[in-house]
């Protein structure tokens, strides 16, 4: 069992999980984050701590897709455990539905 | 250890780092003495045990308080351990429960133990689980 990264994250990529997260098992792609299913020891803790609430339980129906997205690119991408400022028009992303056909980068972020 | 103390902490109900110390000291002398849980974690832990409370208190307040002390790799910990068994993490949750009853009021022990099933849940996955075999394993 896991928590997953879900579609809000995408172009908002606030980063204050990746600072409570004991496990450091968040990963950075260019406009998201993704949580390693392998690394994750769901103690819940980053789950509140998401400004922009896309951080779920894998017991929550229906986030197979979100499953299979986080477990795809956390060995593709670099490690995450220091918060960076969010991107500048994060806010403007936040809530926008649809953003994994819109917007999804699959290129890897700058890590640690 | 006379009353007064036991029965300030019986009333404990918010989380902190003083709750949270007592807790890892009285819940690892119980683990230490335990015919079960001893023997795997006196020999993974020989000689001094200060750094190892530590660190599970580090481990328990970025949990609890979102403090981010803890950084580690509690998998690979776990895999590495000498004579793990699935039914340990059952005697460990029980005397993690129960100590967590001693110290606590009702809701705060609740808090601390339905997070330390969640954690053992994925241990015990992580160190067990193999694609080719049911799961949960069938009690024998």
């Amino acid at each position: 069992m896991t928590y997953v990264v879900t579609d809000n994250c995408i172009k908002c990529k606030y980063m204050d999980c990746v600072e409570v997260c004991p496990v450091d098992c968040f990963y950075e792609g260019e406009n998201m984050l993704v949580i390693h299913p392998d690394e994750c020891i769901d103690c819940g803790v980053c789950e509140p701590e998401c400004p922009a609430e896309a951080i779920l339980p894998d017991t929550q129906g229906g986030l197979e897709k979100w499953l299979k997205l986080n477990a795809e690119y956390a060995p593709k991408w670099p490690n995450i455990s220091v918060k960076r400022d969010p991107p500048p028009d994060a806010k403007e992303f936040d809530g926008v539905p649809d953003k994994l056909e819109k917007y999804f980068s699959p290129e890897p972020g700058q890590g640690d | 250890m006379n009353t007064i103390t036991m029965e300030s902490f019986a009333a404990t109900r918010e989380v902190s780092e003083q709750a949270i110390r007592r807790l890892v000291d009285d819940f690892y002398v119980k683990v230490r003495a335990d015919p079960e849980l001893g023997p795997v974690f006196n020999r993974a832990i020989p000689g001094d045990w200060g750094p190892h409370l530590s660190t599970m208190r580090d481990f328990w307040s970025s949990v609890m308080l979102t403090s981010g002390r803890y950084k580690g790799n509690p998998v690979a910990v776990h895999r590495r351990v000498e004579g793990i068994e699935l039914a340990l993490f059952e005697r460990w949750l029980a005397l993690f429960g129960e100590t967590c009853r001693e110290l606590f009021d009702d809701e705060l022990a609740d808090a601390f133990t339905s997070r330390a099933q969640r954690i053992a849940e994925s241990l015990k996955l992580a160190v067990f689980y193999r694609p080719n075999r049911p799961w949960p394993p069938s009690a024998a």
